[in-house]
């Protein structure tokens, strides 16, 4: 049946990761799920998209966020999860960089709060590097799927991205 | 979203799991999305005007004058220091019938925001609105400590001089609760992302040197 034997250490490490990213999903998600206002206004404060845009991702991100840590945490769907939470990871990560770049003054918003705050308060570089450090453990998990404790019962590491 | 079962694996309770996640993750967020959207059935105190972004509108028949809209969280500390830095001026802008003066009270902070802003709309159907909005950010407790239940809010109006029945069955009621979500929704569609934020005729005045600075406020709504 296995066409693809995993080194004894990667489920365990998939495990600690998808404990990891599900966890912090979870967290920021029902942090921001409280305060959907506010959760607005700090996608608003990226400048980004266009405020009906802006308003509306405000809104649906925490619920996304939610579903996604909880797939994690359970080990259901990892690859796609991993996929969806990982491309998250690295579209904050952008949004971040390119904030920084353009001399705005925001809190991320990432775990609550969010929106304008006093110029030179902002403090982007360690929210960047836990970003990237996130969006690797989502890669790692789409690559190496298969771990410890997961409801998933078919990840070989064999599959094909193409049923996504 | 399902990834093909290998044949002979049971992949049945996994499957469930994702259906049930995904499933109460929408039955959730459908009616959060519809209730972010602007209620046009909601019932607005007299002086709102829902062409003003629902705010509560002083002087709003004055022609040539500036529009002043001012952007705040009642629960928010830096809305309180603004109103004691601007507030009399604010005020006697409207009593001079010099500005157009238009409150935006958002609720961001949470539901004690929220019963604040019903509560100030309550008193401005008593025609106690500027006083009520001062009384409270003297009071101004911390953020969601519970200080603000509705009955110690119908308490602030008895010390902003509002006597009457009919105010604290609409405190208590949470009357204008739509109005302070279409508030909130209004103001977001005006990309409004901090709190006091201050627009003289649309145009947000300078957050670095015009908000807390008596002198350089007065210049500004001058300017117009």
């Amino acid at each position: 049946m296995k066409q693809y034997q995993p080194k004894d250490y990667q489920p365990w490490l998939a495990l600690i990761a998808r404990l990891i990213l599900g966890g912090v999903l979870l967290a920021a998600g029902l942090l921001k799920y409280k305060h959907l206002d506010k959760s607005q206004m700090a996608v608003r404060a990226y400048e980004l998209l266009p405020i009906p845009l802006a308003n509306f991702s405000g809104v649906v991100l925490p619920f996304f966020e939610i579903a996604i840590g909880i797939l994690l945490i359970l080990g259901a769907a990892i690859r796609i999860s991993a996929f969806l939470g990982g491309g998250l990871m690295i579209l904050f990560t952008i949004g971040i960089a390119q904030a920084w770049a353009r001399g705005l003054s925001i809190d991320c918003g990432c775990f609550g709060g969010g929106g304008q705050v006093e110029p030179g308060t902002a403090n982007y570089l360690p929210e960047i590097l836990r970003d990237l450090g996130l969006a690797i453990l989502g890669i790692y998990l789409f690559r190496f799927p298969q771990s410890k404790f997961g409801l998933d019962k078919n990840t070989t590491g064999k599959e094909k991205i193409d049923e996504q | 979203m399902s990834s093909k079962p290998l044949p002979g694996k049971d992949n049945f309770t996994r499957n469930l799991v994702i259906a049930v996640v995904v499933g109460v993750i929408l039955l959730m967020l459908v009616p959060t999305v519809i209730s972010k959207q602007t209620k046009s059935s909601a019932r607005i105190p007299a002086s709102v005007s829902a062409s003003d972004g629902y705010g509560i509108v002083f002087n709003g028949d004055l022609k040539g004058v500036p529009v002043v809209d001012i952007y705040e969280d009642f629960q928010c500390p830096v809305c309180a220091r603004f109103e004691a830095t601007q507030g009399n001026y604010i005020e006697s802008l409207i009593k001079e019938k010099k500005a157009k003066v238009v409150y935006h009270t958002l609720s961001f902070l949470g539901p004690e925001s929220i019963a604040a802003a019903n509560a100030a709309a309550c008193a401005a159907d008593e025609g106690k609105f500027l006083q009520f909005h001062m009384a409270l950010y003297v009071n101004q407790p911390k953020e969601n400590s519970g200080a603000w239940s509705n009955s110690a809010l119908a308490a602030v109006g008895q010390v902003a001089g509002i006597k009457s029945q009919k105010f604290s069955t609409c405190v208590n009621g949470g009357k204008y609760a739509d109005w302070v979500n279409n508030v909130a929704a209004e103001g977001a569609k005006k990309n409004v992302n901090s709190t006091p934020t201050v627009f003289i005729n649309g145009k947000e005045i300078d957050r670095k040197s015009e908000y807390f600075d008596r002198a350089n406020f007065e210049a500004a709504i001058a300017r117009g």
